[in-house]
Protein backbone atom coordinates (compact mmCIF):
# COMPACT_ATOMS: atom_id res chain seq x y z
CA UNK A 1 0.00 0.00 0.00
CA UNK A 2 2.50 2.73 1.22
CA UNK A 3 4.63 1.62 -2.12
CA UNK A 4 1.89 2.05 -4.06
CA UNK A 5 1.22 5.43 -2.39
CA UNK A 6 4.68 6.20 -3.13
CA UNK A 7 4.86 5.43 -7.07
CA UNK A 8 2.00 7.81 -7.14
CA UNK A 9 3.81 10.67 -5.44
CA UNK A 10 6.74 10.18 -7.77
CA UNK A 11 4.74 9.83 -10.70
CA UNK A 12 3.06 13.34 -9.99
CA UNK A 13 6.14 14.77 -8.72
CA UNK A 14 7.80 13.77 -12.30
CA UNK A 15 5.24 16.19 -14.02
CA UNK A 16 7.26 18.92 -13.15
CA UNK A 17 10.35 19.93 -14.65
CA UNK A 18 13.84 20.58 -12.78
CA UNK A 19 15.36 23.72 -12.00
CA UNK A 20 17.46 25.21 -14.34
CA UNK A 21 19.41 28.27 -14.09
CA UNK A 22 19.76 28.98 -18.03
CA UNK A 23 17.63 27.73 -20.81
CA UNK A 24 18.97 25.13 -23.38
CA UNK A 25 17.34 24.96 -26.95
CA UNK A 26 18.18 21.87 -28.82
CA UNK A 27 16.89 19.95 -32.24
CA UNK A 28 15.25 23.07 -33.49
CA UNK A 29 14.09 22.77 -37.47
CA UNK A 30 16.34 24.35 -39.92
CA UNK A 31 13.61 26.76 -41.28
CA UNK A 32 13.22 28.20 -37.36
CA UNK A 33 14.35 31.51 -36.27
CA UNK A 34 16.48 30.21 -33.24
CA UNK A 35 16.85 33.75 -31.10
CA UNK A 36 16.01 34.91 -27.95
CA UNK A 37 15.90 31.77 -26.03
CA UNK A 38 19.59 30.00 -25.41
CA UNK A 39 20.67 31.39 -22.06
CA UNK A 40 17.89 32.95 -21.02
CA UNK A 41 16.28 32.60 -17.60
CA UNK A 42 12.50 31.82 -16.76
CA UNK A 43 10.64 34.91 -15.39
CA UNK A 44 7.04 34.81 -15.03
CA UNK A 45 4.29 36.94 -14.44
CA UNK A 46 5.66 37.95 -11.12
CA UNK A 47 8.98 39.50 -12.54
CA UNK A 48 7.24 41.62 -15.21
CA UNK A 49 6.58 44.99 -15.55
CA UNK A 50 2.79 45.64 -16.68
CA UNK A 51 -0.26 45.09 -14.81
CA UNK A 52 -0.99 41.29 -13.89
CA UNK A 53 -4.32 40.10 -15.48
CA UNK A 54 -5.43 36.71 -15.36
CA UNK A 55 -7.38 35.76 -18.35
CA UNK A 56 -8.67 32.62 -18.94
CA UNK A 57 -10.36 31.06 -22.08
CA UNK A 58 -12.77 28.06 -22.22
CA UNK A 59 -14.49 25.72 -24.81
CA UNK A 60 -17.32 23.50 -23.89
CA UNK A 61 -17.23 20.23 -26.06
CA UNK A 62 -20.48 19.33 -26.77
CA UNK A 63 -21.12 15.97 -26.94
CA UNK A 64 -17.55 14.59 -27.32
CA UNK A 65 -16.75 10.97 -25.83
CA UNK A 66 -12.98 11.49 -25.84
CA UNK A 67 -11.52 11.79 -22.01
CA UNK A 68 -9.72 14.62 -20.79
CA UNK A 69 -6.52 13.02 -21.11
CA UNK A 70 -7.57 12.17 -24.21
CA UNK A 71 -8.17 15.69 -25.23
CA UNK A 72 -5.04 16.81 -23.48
CA UNK A 73 -2.96 14.43 -25.52
CA UNK A 74 -4.46 15.40 -28.89
CA UNK A 75 -3.57 19.45 -27.93
CA UNK A 76 0.40 18.02 -26.82
CA UNK A 77 0.32 16.22 -30.46
CA UNK A 78 -0.80 19.04 -32.71
CA UNK A 79 -0.13 21.76 -30.43
CA UNK A 80 1.47 24.27 -33.24
CA UNK A 81 -1.35 23.43 -35.69
CA UNK A 82 -4.01 24.83 -33.68
CA UNK A 83 -2.33 28.65 -33.50
CA UNK A 84 -3.37 31.22 -35.85
CA UNK A 85 -1.89 31.31 -39.26
CA UNK A 86 1.78 32.70 -39.76
CA UNK A 87 3.03 31.42 -35.82
CA UNK A 88 4.80 28.90 -35.00
CA UNK A 89 6.01 26.47 -32.11
CA UNK A 90 8.91 24.38 -32.63
CA UNK A 91 9.01 21.83 -29.69
CA UNK A 92 11.29 19.30 -29.51
CA UNK A 93 10.81 16.28 -31.26
CA UNK A 94 9.95 14.46 -27.20
CA UNK A 95 6.63 16.66 -26.86
CA UNK A 96 5.35 18.79 -24.23
CA UNK A 97 7.08 17.27 -21.29
CA UNK A 98 8.24 18.86 -18.67
CA UNK A 99 11.50 21.08 -18.73
CA UNK A 100 11.43 21.04 -22.29
CA UNK A 101 12.26 24.39 -24.06
CA UNK A 102 10.36 25.19 -27.50
CA UNK A 103 11.09 28.18 -29.77
CA UNK A 104 8.78 30.08 -30.75
CA UNK A 105 8.24 32.39 -34.20
CA UNK A 106 6.05 34.85 -33.98
CA UNK A 107 4.26 37.21 -36.46
CA UNK A 108 3.97 40.52 -34.52
CA UNK A 109 1.90 43.25 -35.86
CA UNK A 110 3.18 44.74 -39.71
CA UNK A 111 4.48 41.71 -39.60
CA UNK A 112 7.53 41.87 -38.13
CA UNK A 113 8.91 38.42 -36.96
CA UNK A 114 9.58 37.64 -33.32
CA UNK A 115 11.86 35.17 -31.85
CA UNK A 116 11.36 33.60 -28.24
CA UNK A 117 10.11 30.71 -26.43
CA UNK A 118 8.53 28.85 -23.67
CA UNK A 119 9.95 26.15 -21.53
CA UNK A 120 7.46 23.26 -20.36
CA UNK A 121 7.45 23.82 -16.28
CA UNK A 122 4.68 21.19 -15.66
CA UNK A 123 3.12 18.24 -17.75
CA UNK A 124 0.56 15.69 -16.62
CA UNK A 125 -2.42 14.09 -18.77
CA UNK A 126 -4.92 16.45 -18.37
CA UNK A 127 -2.82 19.52 -18.44
CA UNK A 128 0.48 21.33 -19.13
CA UNK A 129 2.09 24.95 -17.88
CA UNK A 130 4.62 27.13 -20.09
CA UNK A 131 6.47 29.50 -18.27
CA UNK A 132 8.16 32.28 -20.15
CA UNK A 133 11.76 33.36 -20.48
CA UNK A 134 13.44 37.06 -20.50
CA UNK A 135 12.70 38.59 -23.54
CA UNK A 136 9.26 37.02 -24.20
CA UNK A 137 6.93 40.07 -24.71
CA UNK A 138 5.05 38.53 -21.51
CA UNK A 139 6.23 37.73 -17.51
CA UNK A 140 3.61 34.66 -18.16
CA UNK A 141 2.54 31.25 -16.72
CA UNK A 142 0.45 29.98 -18.94
CA UNK A 143 -1.99 26.55 -18.32
CA UNK A 144 -3.69 24.49 -20.67
CA UNK A 145 -6.17 21.67 -19.21
CA UNK A 146 -9.02 19.79 -19.41
CA UNK A 147 -12.03 18.27 -17.21
CA UNK A 148 -15.24 17.56 -16.63
CA UNK A 149 -18.29 20.10 -15.89
CA UNK A 150 -21.52 19.00 -15.38
CA UNK A 151 -21.73 16.26 -17.73
CA UNK A 152 -19.18 17.65 -20.41
CA UNK A 153 -15.62 17.90 -21.58
CA UNK A 154 -14.11 21.55 -20.95
CA UNK A 155 -11.02 22.57 -22.51
CA UNK A 156 -9.41 25.89 -20.93
CA UNK A 157 -6.17 28.15 -21.15
CA UNK A 158 -5.45 30.28 -18.54
CA UNK A 159 -2.97 32.64 -18.16
CA UNK A 160 -1.63 34.76 -16.11
CA UNK A 161 0.75 37.27 -17.20
CA UNK A 162 2.15 41.21 -16.65
CA UNK A 163 4.09 42.92 -19.82
CA UNK A 164 7.70 42.37 -19.51
CA UNK A 165 8.90 46.13 -19.96
CA UNK A 166 7.29 48.87 -20.67
CA UNK A 167 7.44 48.79 -24.46
CA UNK A 168 5.13 45.50 -24.26
CA UNK A 169 2.90 47.48 -21.67
CA UNK A 170 2.51 49.90 -24.35
CA UNK A 171 1.66 47.00 -26.89
CA UNK A 172 -0.35 45.17 -24.79
CA UNK A 173 -2.20 48.46 -24.17
CA UNK A 174 -2.70 49.31 -27.95
CA UNK A 175 -3.41 46.29 -29.46
CA UNK A 176 -1.66 43.25 -27.74
CA UNK A 177 -4.50 42.71 -25.64
CA UNK A 178 -6.86 41.91 -28.71
CA UNK A 179 -4.25 39.74 -30.24
CA UNK A 180 -3.66 37.68 -27.17
CA UNK A 181 -7.19 37.03 -26.89
CA UNK A 182 -7.59 35.98 -30.51
CA UNK A 183 -4.49 33.91 -30.58
CA UNK A 184 -6.45 32.10 -27.76
CA UNK A 185 -9.72 31.87 -29.33
CA UNK A 186 -8.45 30.65 -32.40
CA UNK A 187 -6.39 27.70 -31.39
CA UNK A 188 -9.68 26.62 -28.95
CA UNK A 189 -11.45 26.90 -31.26
CA UNK A 190 -9.85 25.01 -33.67
CA UNK A 191 -8.97 22.62 -30.60
CA UNK A 192 -12.66 22.02 -30.83
CA UNK A 193 -13.14 21.70 -34.50
CA UNK A 194 -10.55 18.82 -33.84
CA UNK A 195 -13.20 16.89 -32.52
CA UNK A 196 -16.16 17.72 -34.66
CA UNK A 197 -17.57 20.58 -32.22
CA UNK A 198 -17.88 24.27 -33.60
CA UNK A 199 -17.64 26.19 -30.31
CA UNK A 200 -17.69 29.72 -28.90
CA UNK A 201 -15.24 30.14 -26.74
CA UNK A 202 -16.19 32.33 -22.75
CA UNK A 203 -13.45 34.42 -21.69
CA UNK A 204 -12.48 36.23 -18.31
CA UNK A 205 -10.18 38.81 -17.49
CA UNK A 206 -9.21 40.13 -13.88
CA UNK A 207 -7.19 42.71 -13.44
CA UNK A 208 -5.10 40.95 -10.35
CA UNK A 209 -2.62 43.78 -9.93
CA UNK A 210 -3.10 47.11 -11.01
CA UNK A 211 0.29 48.70 -10.36
CA UNK A 212 3.63 48.66 -12.82
CA UNK A 213 6.63 47.22 -11.33
CA UNK A 214 8.99 50.22 -12.19
CA UNK A 215 11.70 47.87 -10.42
CA UNK A 216 11.71 45.92 -13.51
CA UNK A 217 11.66 48.19 -16.05
CA UNK A 218 15.21 47.38 -17.11
CA UNK A 219 13.76 43.76 -18.44
CA UNK A 220 13.72 45.83 -22.14
CA UNK A 221 17.59 45.04 -22.35
CA UNK A 222 16.43 41.38 -23.63
CA UNK A 223 13.26 42.41 -25.46
CA UNK A 224 12.87 40.26 -28.05
CA UNK A 225 10.96 42.61 -30.23
CA UNK A 226 13.31 45.29 -30.50
CA UNK A 227 16.63 42.41 -30.68
CA UNK A 228 14.87 39.87 -33.47
CA UNK A 229 14.34 42.11 -35.92
CA UNK A 230 17.94 43.51 -35.10
CA UNK A 231 19.42 40.17 -34.88
CA UNK A 232 17.43 38.30 -37.48
CA UNK A 233 18.89 39.56 -40.65
CA UNK A 234 22.96 38.45 -38.78
CA UNK A 235 21.20 35.09 -38.34
CA UNK A 236 19.69 34.79 -42.21
CA UNK A 237 23.26 35.84 -43.49
CA UNK A 238 25.26 33.78 -41.40
CA UNK A 239 22.41 30.43 -42.33
CA UNK A 240 23.61 31.49 -45.62
CA UNK A 241 27.16 31.15 -45.62
CA UNK A 242 26.95 27.99 -43.98
CA UNK A 243 25.00 26.92 -46.51
CA UNK A 244 27.31 28.04 -49.45
CA UNK B 1 -8.59 17.84 -13.89
CA UNK B 2 -9.73 14.75 -11.98
CA UNK B 3 -11.02 15.36 -8.21
CA UNK B 4 -8.66 15.07 -5.70
CA UNK B 5 -7.51 12.07 -3.72
CA UNK B 6 -8.01 14.01 -0.81
CA UNK B 7 -9.93 17.40 -1.19
CA UNK B 8 -8.56 20.83 0.09
CA UNK B 9 -9.31 22.94 3.17
CA UNK B 10 -8.18 25.85 4.64
CA UNK B 11 -7.97 27.17 8.34
CA UNK B 12 -7.08 30.52 9.54
CA UNK B 13 -5.86 31.55 12.94
CA UNK B 14 -3.33 33.65 14.45
CA UNK B 15 -3.57 37.45 15.71
CA UNK B 16 -2.93 40.82 14.93
CA UNK B 17 0.61 40.38 13.84
CA UNK B 18 0.44 37.41 11.35
CA UNK B 19 -2.18 35.63 10.43
CA UNK B 20 -1.54 32.08 9.43
CA UNK B 21 -3.58 29.69 7.05
CA UNK B 22 -3.01 26.07 7.44
CA UNK B 23 -3.49 24.49 4.37
CA UNK B 24 -4.77 20.19 3.54
CA UNK B 25 -5.30 18.47 1.08
CA UNK B 26 -4.41 18.78 -2.43
CA UNK B 27 -3.68 22.36 -4.36
CA UNK B 28 -5.23 22.58 -7.19
CA UNK B 29 -7.77 24.14 -9.69
CA UNK B 30 -10.56 22.80 -6.78
CA UNK B 31 -8.71 24.89 -4.17
CA UNK B 32 -9.46 28.32 -5.69
CA UNK B 33 -12.24 28.77 -3.92
CA UNK B 34 -11.34 27.91 -0.26
CA UNK B 35 -8.28 29.10 -0.58
CA UNK B 36 -9.15 32.86 -1.70
CA UNK B 37 -12.12 32.65 1.07
CA UNK B 38 -8.98 31.83 4.24
CA UNK B 39 -6.94 34.76 2.33
CA UNK B 40 -9.57 36.75 2.74
CA UNK B 41 -10.81 35.96 6.48
CA UNK B 42 -6.69 36.32 7.34
CA UNK B 43 -6.31 39.78 6.00
CA UNK B 44 -9.83 41.10 7.06
CA UNK B 45 -8.07 42.52 10.12
CA UNK B 46 -5.11 43.38 8.00
CA UNK B 47 -2.23 42.02 9.76
CA UNK B 48 1.15 42.56 7.71
CA UNK B 49 2.17 38.88 7.49
CA UNK B 50 0.37 36.09 6.11
CA UNK B 51 2.26 32.86 6.63
CA UNK B 52 1.16 29.77 4.69
CA UNK B 53 1.48 26.52 6.65
CA UNK B 54 1.73 23.47 3.44
CA UNK B 55 2.95 21.09 5.95
CA UNK B 56 -0.16 19.01 5.39
CA UNK B 57 -0.41 19.22 1.69
CA UNK B 58 0.01 16.26 0.02
CA UNK B 59 0.49 17.95 -3.45
CA UNK B 60 0.14 20.95 -5.97
CA UNK B 61 -0.15 20.90 -9.19
CA UNK B 62 0.83 24.12 -12.13
CA UNK B 63 -3.11 25.50 -10.97
CA UNK B 64 -2.28 25.47 -7.98
CA UNK B 65 0.63 27.19 -8.27
CA UNK B 66 -1.13 29.89 -9.89
CA UNK B 67 -3.06 30.08 -7.04
CA UNK B 68 -0.36 30.99 -4.96
CA UNK B 69 1.25 33.53 -7.49
CA UNK B 70 -2.21 34.78 -7.30
CA UNK B 71 -2.66 35.66 -3.64
CA UNK B 72 1.57 36.80 -3.84
CA UNK B 73 0.19 39.57 -6.06
CA UNK B 74 -2.47 40.10 -3.76
CA UNK B 75 -0.09 40.60 -0.87
CA UNK B 76 2.25 42.54 -2.74
CA UNK B 77 -0.27 45.01 -3.78
CA UNK B 78 -1.43 45.61 -0.09
CA UNK B 79 2.52 45.99 1.02
CA UNK B 80 2.13 42.63 3.19
CA UNK B 81 4.48 39.86 3.70
CA UNK B 82 3.51 36.24 2.16
CA UNK B 83 5.65 33.77 4.25
CA UNK B 84 5.62 29.93 3.85
CA UNK B 85 6.82 26.84 5.74
CA UNK B 86 6.84 23.26 5.50
CA UNK B 87 7.24 22.83 2.28
CA UNK B 88 9.14 19.34 1.23
CA UNK B 89 11.93 19.74 -0.39
CA UNK B 90 10.52 19.29 -3.84
CA UNK B 91 8.01 21.92 -3.23
CA UNK B 92 10.88 23.75 -2.31
CA UNK B 93 12.54 23.07 -6.00
CA UNK B 94 9.34 23.81 -7.57
CA UNK B 95 9.17 27.43 -5.71
CA UNK B 96 12.70 27.88 -6.75
CA UNK B 97 11.85 27.23 -10.78
CA UNK B 98 8.88 29.35 -10.38
CA UNK B 99 10.65 32.14 -9.12
CA UNK B 100 7.74 32.36 -5.74
CA UNK B 101 10.60 31.99 -4.10
CA UNK B 102 12.40 35.29 -5.04
CA UNK B 103 9.44 37.22 -3.45
CA UNK B 104 8.11 34.78 -0.66
CA UNK B 105 10.50 33.86 2.65
CA UNK B 106 10.07 29.69 2.95
CA UNK B 107 10.81 28.80 6.39
CA UNK B 108 11.05 24.81 7.40
CA UNK B 109 8.43 25.32 10.07
CA UNK B 110 6.37 27.17 11.83
CA UNK B 111 8.52 28.39 15.21
CA UNK B 112 11.41 29.42 12.53
CA UNK B 113 9.04 31.46 10.94
CA UNK B 114 7.44 33.38 14.06
CA UNK B 115 11.03 33.59 14.76
CA UNK B 116 12.34 35.46 12.11
CA UNK B 117 9.49 37.35 12.21
CA UNK B 118 9.56 38.51 16.24
CA UNK B 119 13.45 39.08 15.43
CA UNK B 120 12.79 41.58 12.30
Amino acid sequence: MEDRENKDRAARDAAWAKPVDRLRVSGVPDGALNLNVEGRQLTGPLRGFGKMWQKTYRVRLDGVEATPQEVIAAWKENFSKFWPEGNAFYGPLTGIAPGEVAVLNLSMPGRIPLSTGVMVIFADEESFTFMTPQGHMLAAWITFSAFEEDDTKVVQVQALLRATDPLSEIGLRLFGHKSEDEFWRHTLKALAAHFGVTASVEQQVTCVDPRLQWSQAGNIWHSAALRTPLYAPVHWLRRMIRRS
Amino acid sequence: MSRPQRQFEAAVRGGDGLAIIDLHGEMDGFAEEALNAAYAEATSSEPPAVLLNFSDVDYINSTGIALIVGLLAQARKSHRRLLTCGLSEHYQEIFRITRLADFMSIFPDESAALSELQAS
